[in-house]
């Protein structure tokens, strides 16, 4: 579903400092699998992952999500494209502090202007499902490691996306909920969702809920 | 309740207590017309001049009747009768004078 | 348009709750803003009040005084000069007045002491050609005999030799009343007791607190200025269009003297109390100092935390679009809301509870001021302009420095590592 023809990322381009983080990738991600990028840091795979979620614009190739081209859409259809496609989970939580966690679980849907009852029932329904339920009205600050990854895990889930990104999501995780999270992951399989997730973990790239492992290093996939 | 409920909240209140001292200003205006109309009796029997705003010396007691060579004549901003002095400008018809009278 | 009125209102939510976390920073703002806006409005209000107040209250003033000067100081005016007046073509009535200050070393105060028109200060009305002369001189009659009626509150008393009527700011300070005696220090050190005869109405205050009415004959035993001298003299003029041409003319018959014309007066008021004078600049450029340095803060770019955080946004799915309207509607939150806080509280200040922040700026050092009540004189234009003042140039300079909003990438999200 999501084709990579020749990608490359140069950084700093025209600069001493110029890198060039992925060289001429390609890859075809299928639907309805969990592929890991997997590779030491400074291998390209968080470029790579921010190529595919339309985060950011490949230096040279192409891109095409479901067939059609995305490399060359403006900023405004590249973000409605990724708002709705796609759901983010960092290697930090990345939530925003001082609002309540069911505030930053919604904030994803914000723009699309949904009416707010309706978006709360999804949001905690959401939440339960992870069970932090009872943590909604709570300030992210409170909350524990393992919750914030959730609430960032329902925040990523808030515009029900088909593909899930997930950037170096056990890194600051203990072993059991690194488990945890596997789980979850398995369970987004089992609804039919693509996942894509970067990890050195072994954890996560030997798991058995795992279709298909990249290999990459210096921005070139080894096979 | 919503943060923006309460800012709309907080708005309307603006306006309709804004419209409320708009409408206490119209009604006031109306009610103390009958003191303008004294005070302006006043000054058309008395022959006055000038508002009784600040006593103090003959130039700010009698704004307009100041001459070239005593008002502001210490200091441009009369910082010697600070601050009612320094409150009111230069009468007009010093600093100003649409026909040479003097 | 249902979907967009609820997309401004998430934004509006997150706005406030973004601002309340920096809750000392950004009430420290606001309160500033409102000080601002609070002392805009006052000095709007209450200089509008008053001007309009002025214009009204002085559009009866004579249309020409003139004065006497001599090295550059008020001079007694020669009577003798109010018939050389009297023939300059378009007067159409000459009077003079007698009129000067007492200073009342008991108090510390300066009175205006003032002789009625009505009381021995003749008419001269002008015996010549005018067609209108006739009906002027009249009508200046019919005013000699309105002034022969008592003034105002003070039911039925006349002003007669040996008393005198006081301003209600004289009868506040000397706590004195209708029938008490008030000693005067003559020019020639003889003490002259006079009697009361009533106080001027409180309502007149603006015009006439510190005024004391006594009779012509008094007045010069006080001073001690012989019958040939008046103080100055009001001339009325036939055709208003004549005012200033008349007033040229008495300049040019009488270079010593120095005719005043209502317009002049008007003017005057007209452009008295200027926010720029005085307390005003010394209170207002202090948080206007402290306001811009705050903006600047704002304006000069965004603080680590707004970066990643904004690059949370964009990595969330908003747009740079939807980044800008966070930004407007935090501009259009503060300063709307220190808009309505500031004009409300300086409403009430200016017109409730008679200026409190301006009333030892206009008291000065005198002891004796007018205790008077403005008139709310508010329009529409005046709130409109505070408006555009002070809303419309905070909102923009909050989405200004935004472009640099632009400039994030959503992967910056990804990027940072640790808290």
């Amino acid at each position: 579903m999501i084709e990579l023809v020749n990608v490359k990322k140069v950084y700093n381009a025209g600069n001493p400092s110029e890198f060039s983080a992925l060289n001429s990738v390609s890859l075809h991600i299928a639907e309805n699998k969990v592929t890991v990028l997997k590779g030491p840091s400074g291998s390209g795979k968080t470029t790579l992952l921010s190529i595919v979620g339309c985060m950011s614009r490949p230096s040279a190739g192409r891109v095409k999500l479901n067939g059609r081209e995305i490399t060359s859409l403006p900023e405004r259809f590249l973000t409605d494209i990724r708002r709705k496609t796609f759901g983010f989970i960092f290697q930090q939580p990345n939530l925003i502090k001082g609002i309540s966690v069911l505030d930053n679980v919604m904030l994803p849907a914000y723009p699309l202007g949904e009416k707010r009852s309706h978006l709360k029932i999804k949001a905690m329904k959401g939440l339960s499902e992870l069970n932090i339920a009872n943590k909604a009205a709570s300030k992210v600050e409170w909350l524990s490691g393992g919750e914030a990854q959730r609430a960032s895990i329902v925040r990523a889930l808030i515009n029900d996306p088909h593909i899930i990104i997930a950037d170096e999501p056990t890194a600051h995780l203990d072993t059991r909920l690194s488990y945890r999270f596997m789980e979850i992951i398995e369970k987004f399989k089992s609804e039919g969702k693509t996942v894509i997730i970067t990890s050195h973990d072994p954890l996560v790239y030997e798991s058995a809920i795992v279709d298909r492992v990249v290999n990459l290093r210096d921005g070139q996939i080894e096979d | 309740m919503r943060n923006s409920s309460l800012f709309f909240l907080y708005l309307s209140a603006g306006v309709f207590l804004l419209g409320l001292l708009l409408v206490h200003a119209s009604f006031s205006t109306n009610a103390r017309q009958e003191s303008l109309d004294e005070k302006s009796a006043m000054v058309k029997a008395l022959r006055l001049t000038d508002l009784c705003l600040f006593t103090e010396a003959r130039y700010t007691r009698h704004l307009s009747q100041a001459d070239l060579n005593t008002a502001f004549q210490d200091h441009p901003l009369s910082l010697e009768h600070f601050p009612s002095g320094s409150f009111t400008q230069p009468p007009e018809g010093i600093t100003q004078r649409h026909e040479s009278l003097d | 348009m249902r979907a967009w009125i609820e997309k401004q209102r998430y934004i509006i939510d997150f706005t406030i709750s973004s601002l309340l976390r920096r809750k000392v920073k950004n009430f420290g703002l606001l309160a500033l803003y409102t000080l601002i806006v609070f002392i805009l409005a006052s000095t709007m209000f209450f200089t509008y009040s008053i001007k309009k107040e002025a214009s009204l209250i002085l559009k009866d003033a004579p249309e020409i005084v003139v004065q006497k000067i001599v090295a550059g100081r008020h001079d007694l005016f020669p009577a003798s000069y109010i018939e050389t007046i009297k023939k300059i073509r378009g007067v159409a009535a000459v009077e003079s007045r007698l009129w000067g200050y007492y200073y009342d070393s008991l108090v510390s105060a300066n009175y205006t002491l003032l002789t009625p028109p009505s009381n021995g200060s003749p008419t001269h009305n002008v015996k010549s050609s005018a067609k209108t002369t006739v009906v002027e001189s009249e009508s200046g009659d019919q005013q000699a005999v309105d002034m022969a009626k008592p003034l105002f509150e003070l039911n039925g008393a006349v002003l007669e030799p040996e008393t005198l009527i006081i301003g209600n700011g004289i009868a506040r300070l000397r706590n004195i009343g209708k029938g008490d005696y008030m000693p005067f220090l003559a020019f020639d050190g003889k003490v002259i007791n006079l009697k009361i005869a009533g106080v001027l109405s409180s309502q007149s205050e603006l015009v006439s607190s510190d005024l004391m009415l006594i009779t012509e004959d008094d007045y010069r035993k006080l001073f001690g200025i012989d019958k040939g001298y008046v103080t100055d003299l009001t001339v009325a003029v036939s055709n208003p269009s004549e005012v200033a041409m008349v007033a040229s003319k008495i300049k040019k018959r009488l270079p010593q003297a120095r005719p005043i014309i209502r317009d002049e007066i008007l003017r005057t008021y007209d452009s008295i109390f200027n926010w720029r004078g005085g307390m005003m600049i010394v209170i207002f450029s202090a948080a206007v100092l402290a306001f811009v340095i705050f903006a600047w803060d704002k304006a000069s770019g965004l603080s680590a935390g707004e970066r990643r955080e904004i690059g949370i946004l964009k990595a969330v799915g908003w747009e740079t679009s939807d980044v800008i309207q966070m930004k407007f509607w935090e501009g259009a939150v503060v300063s709307l809301t220190a808009f309505f806080t500031g004009v409300i509280l300086a409403y009430i200040h200016v017109f409730f509870t008679g200026p409190m922040v301006f009333e030892p700026a206009l008291k000065g050092w005198s002891n004796l001021y007018p205790n008077f009540e403005l008139t709310p004189f508010v329009n529409i234009e005046q709130l409109t302009t505070l408006f555009f003042l002070t809303v419309v140039p905070y909102t923009v300079a909050t989405i200004v420095p935004i472009w640099k909003a632009a400039t994030i990438d959503p992967d910056s999200a990804m990027r940072f590592t640790g808290e």
